[in-house]
């Protein structure tokens, strides 16, 4: 194959530093081998060593810096330092020299994964010598919902799984290097390789106390194989050194002086940039646009139409078609496309939606027979002896997860290459993408990673990354960066669903349930629509039903933190709350002795959150007037024997009489599992999502106007500030013997029912429907 | 129209339209990307630059508006992240994702530059930026600690 590349292009190979400092990224498009990408100090894409690697994670360099190979995206989940951490623990490096780098997409196209990472050692989420047995653990070729036998087996950054799913490979990965330059040393000394030991990158020969560091063994390392990897073991946490201890995140520095290197900040040499305008409406297309109107503007190009309906622009989910105008700055294309005339085609049937019709047509549904998930006992028999029913309807709105950084991407489509620069949880789904919209084989498709500007489920991930493949292949030579405005990037997004559900219980005399039936209803597409309530109930109902109910509408749904868990933890918390308040029963009390007769195989982590949550919170102690304190419990996988993540809290909330509501502090009792691996990352974790929940508990919805999402910005779609975070927010670790499933998104659910039972304790009003901002909260 | 403005200490001399928001400026024209575009309406404060001292929303002040004026971005804070905010920042590891990070922290220094020793009310009423990660509780920790940092570099001078 020949590279069709001009000559031209070649002439800006190298790195040009702007005299302001800038970092622009030089490259040279290759005749045969890989790019030579220049690597500036914030850009966090793979890079070919100048020297060997040990293995395809680590690069051990003379100075024993040691570079490990990311597989996931660094969302601001610190993926980014746990990773690494796990590496390392088994490579018994020095920390202080550990330079993170994403893993290479491409690379990943063309070589499969050593054997030795296939097989998960270990025998289920209580055997601390193992992996426990991943959630995505099936070896499936898309990495989509398992894992590939490709190099870096899963890339994709989603379902809380990068520990849980990638630890065992990685920790192998650490443990094959290290042992690999125990053997180079020992080839080196002519000694045995059982006489040697490491730590902190040193290697010693323990009879004459002789030294050497992985620096210096590294290059034979890399020619040394290990005869037998599949004996290698990995540390259980009794044996682990760093993983368990609070490390700061490695980006941190880069991310307090803007050297990071998002993908927005991407510049090339000869780079143009695009401004998008898609329909408002999801399903709708371009009818007509007039560029002649803009052609004579500043800066402006041209203008390029997406070919929606065309399935290759697309990643599961349909988005409107829309058209991209080309200019010399983006200020310049922005400008330009806001006067830029289109036309739409909007389907009527759209156009007629609107959030009052939709959740009409969710409650309509909750009455039809549902798709039945779990039926145990008799539900009809028992509500027919209830003593008291208690039956309530609830309400969530769509949801999306914008991100601080609109979508972007930079793409260069040459001959027989694309190289793509983006921020992006998906990079194998994106090398797929740039092959099937170019034509150019996946061996050929470059993903460069940048830094993030926050994920939340999946926004990391398309269409911008098909729409700027588009428009760079459309202008092969020319690198092309695409960005969206604030207002694009609330349509270039799929929402969290909006919800109904209803719950009804029979209580006996004493107000203990009887039976408990549970209903919702959202977008047929919804993920995570069993979570929460599948399986058994969390709090004891002998007879128990739950079933799902949907309807399709156009308004494409996906992944937003947390999938199911925030809606169902907020009906199902509530639920309890009220339960607890009919059956004239304190709330905790009432959980704590359901989740005692129920007979999960977690039910004593659970009891042991609520009891650790209520004592740190001080539970039944006096409040003053206007003050209310509500627990509930938080829980993924507590329905089954697999990996799970247990933890209560309690919030103690004020309203003013004007209905201002704070919530005072928050008191978090966790699990750890066998052990967490950066603690200091999980108590970031759950401190954020505390007040990502509080901004959907108190101040978030999209609503749905004549067919289209009615908010484009910050200015109608709340987002919370320093003054709405709790000034107290104390957190607290349990162990619990078990592999844990995740921290990443589903923590801090529990805030929504909190400030729901806050509201009706201080001023005696229930409401049902999120957000709470839409409500009359004061009280005399 | 050309048009200059000192950024972090140097004088530059920009060829665009006049209304063109001194955020595109600084990313487009002089290429310096720590400074953050996220709503382009105000609302977020991604884009917080100093001009003249006071924080400013890049994304809505036309160019024009800082002719002559000086402006600091995150780039220009420090030479090496050795500002007290920065140091407060690493060291309660405050980011997540990173992006409203250069505009909290040039929004923090110039609070403390107004108020050398805010209280939480202060803080709540004058760090009105978004981070959608809501890092709040450690800005809010690391804050106080720039403060602190901050009267120690003061009483050593």
């Amino acid at each position: 194959m020949t590279d069709t590349t001009n000559m031209d292009r070649r002439d800006f190979l190298a790195t040009t530093a702007a005299a302001t400092g800038a970092l622009v990224v030089g490259f040279w498009v290759p005749q045969r081998a890989n790019a030579q990408i220049i690597h500036p100090e914030g850009a966090a894409w793979a890079v070919d060593p100048a020297i060997p690697e040990v293995n395809a994670w680590v690069v051990v360099a003379p100075d024993d810096t040691v570079t490990i190979r990311i597989g996931q995206t660094e969302l601001g989940q610190g993926v980014w330092t746990s990773n690494a951490m796990m590496v390392a623990e088994e490579l018994q490096c020095d920390w202080s020299k550990v330079r993170p780098q994403y893993a290479s997409a491409n690379r990943d196209a063309r070589e499969m994964a050593p054997e030795w990472t296939l097989q998960v050692p270990g025998h289920g989420a209580q055997d601390p010598n193992g992996g426990g047995v991943p959630e995505f653990g099936e070896r499936k070729s898309d990495g989509v919902n398992g894992i590939p036998d490709t190099l870096y087996r899963r890339m994709r950054t989603n379902g809380v799984g990068s520990v849980r799913d990638g630890r065992y490979y990685l920790q192998l990965a650490g443990a094959e290097a290290r042992e690999r330059l125990l053997l180079a040393a020992a080839k080196t000394w002519n000694v045995p390789v059982d006489e040697l030991s490491s730590a902190n990158s040193v290697i010693t020969h323990r009879q004459t106390g002789r030294t050497t560091t992985y620096g210096k063994v590294a290059a034979l390392a890399a020619e040394t194989p290990h005869p037998h990897p599949e004996t290698i073991r990995i540390k259980p946490p009794a044996e682990w050194k760093l993983m368990g201890t609070e490390q700061k995140n490695l980006d941190v520095p880069l991310k307090v002086s803007g050297k990071a290197e998002y993908g927005i900040d991407v510049i090339l040499p000869g780079m143009k940039w695009a401004a998008v305008r898609s329909c408002p409406v999801y399903g709708g297309t371009v009818k007509s646009f007039d560029f002649d109107k803009i052609r004579h503007e500043p800066g402006v190009i041209s203008a390029i139409q997406f070919p929606i309906p065309d399935p290759s622009l697309i990643r599961g989910h349909v988005f409107g078609g829309g058209v991209a105008v080309l200019g010399d700055t983006w200020y310049q294309a922005k400008s330009a496309i806001g006067k830029m005339p289109i036309e739409w085609d909007i389907p009527p049937e759209y156009a007629a939606r609107n959030t009052a019709n939709i959740r009409a047509d969710l409650l309509a549904s909750l009455n039809e027979p549902g798709k039945v998930q779990v039926n145990l006992g008799d539900c009809d028999a028992a509500f027919r002896s209830a003593a008291k029913i208690v039956d309530a309807t609830y309400s969530v709105p769509y949801l999306p997860r914008a991100r601080m950084e609109p979508g972007n991407a930079t793409v260069l489509v040459t001959g027989n290459r694309v190289d793509i620069w983006l921020g992006d949880q998906s990079p194998q789904e994106t090398r797929r993408s740039g092959s099937r919209i170019t034509g150019i084989p996946e061996s050929s498709v470059y993903v460069h990673l940048c830094h993030l500007g926050g994920g939340y489920g999946r926004n990391g991930n398309g269409p911008q990354a098909e729409q700027a493949i588009y428009v760079a292949n459309q202008n092969r030579g020319t690198p092309i960066h695409m960005l969206w405005t604030r207002e694009e990037d609330f349509v270039g997004t799929t929402f969290r669903s909006i919800g109904v559900a209803r719950l009804r219980a029979a209580l006996d005399r004493d107000g203990w349930p009887i039976a408990m039936e549970v209903r919702t209803a959202t977008d047929v597409d919804a993920p995570g629509q069993t979570t929460g309530f599948d399986v058994a109930p969390r709090y004891f109902a002998p007879n128990y039903r739950f079933s799902t109910h949907s309807r399709k509408f156009h308004i494409p749904v996906g992944t937003r933190r947390g999938v199911g868990a925030p809606a169902q933890t907020y009906y199902r918390e509530t639920f309890m709350d009220e339960l607890a308040h009919a059956a004239g029963k304190d709330p905790y009390h009432y959980r704590r002795e359901l989740i005692a007769r129920t007979t999960l195989p977690y039910k004593a982590d659970m009891i042991r959150a609520l009891d650790m949550a209520a004592e740190m919170s001080g539970w039944g102690k006096p409040l003053p007037k206007g003050t209310a304190r509500a627990i509930a419990l938080e829980e993924h996988g507590a329905e089954g024997d697999g990996m799970a993540t247990i933890s209560a809290m309690v919030h103690t909330v004020s309203i003013s009489r004007e209905g201002k509501v704070r919530v005072e502090r928050v008191d978090v009792a966790h699990e750890e599992g066998f052990r967490l691996i950066n603690p200091l990352s999980v108590r970031k974790q759950i401190e954020g999502q505390i007040v990502w929940f509080y901004n959907d508990a108190m101040n978030q919805e999209c609503t749905v106007e004549q067919g289209r999402i009615a908010q484009h910005n910050f200015d109608q779609f709340i987002l919370s500030r320093i003054v709405d975070t709790p000034p107290e927010i104390n957190i607290r670790f349990f162990n619990t013997g078990h592999w844990m499933n995740g921290m990443g998104h589903d923590r801090g659910t529990s805030i929504q029912s909190a400030i729901g039972d806050a509201i009706f304790q201080i001023t005696g009003k229930r409401y049902r429907d999120l957000p709470f901002r839409n409500h009359d909260l004061t009280w005399t | 129209m050309a048009i200059d403005l000192t950024v972090n200490g140097v004088t530059h001399s920009v060829d665009v339209a006049p209304d063109t928001p001194l955020l595109w400026v600084i990313r487009e024209q002089l290429r310096l990307t720590g400074t953050k575009f996220s709503c382009g309406i105000a609302q977020c404060g991604a884009c917080t630059v100093h001009v003249d001292d006071r924080p400013v929303r890049s994304c809505s002040m036309p160019v024009s508006a800082v002719a002559g004026r000086k402006v600091t971005t995150i780039e220009g804070l420090s030479p090496d992240t050795t500002h007290p905010v920065q140091l407060a920042w690493i060291e309660l590891d405050v980011p997540q994702c990173g992006y409203c990070q250069s505009g909290m922290i040039m929004a923090v220094a110039a609070l403390l530059k107004r108020l050398p020793k805010p209280t939480d009310a202060d803080i709540d009423a004058g760090v009105t930026n978004a981070c959608r990660c809501s890092t709040y509780h450690r800005i809010r920790q690391a804050v106080h600690l720039a403060a602190a940092k901050l009267s120690t570099q003061v009483g050593k001078l």
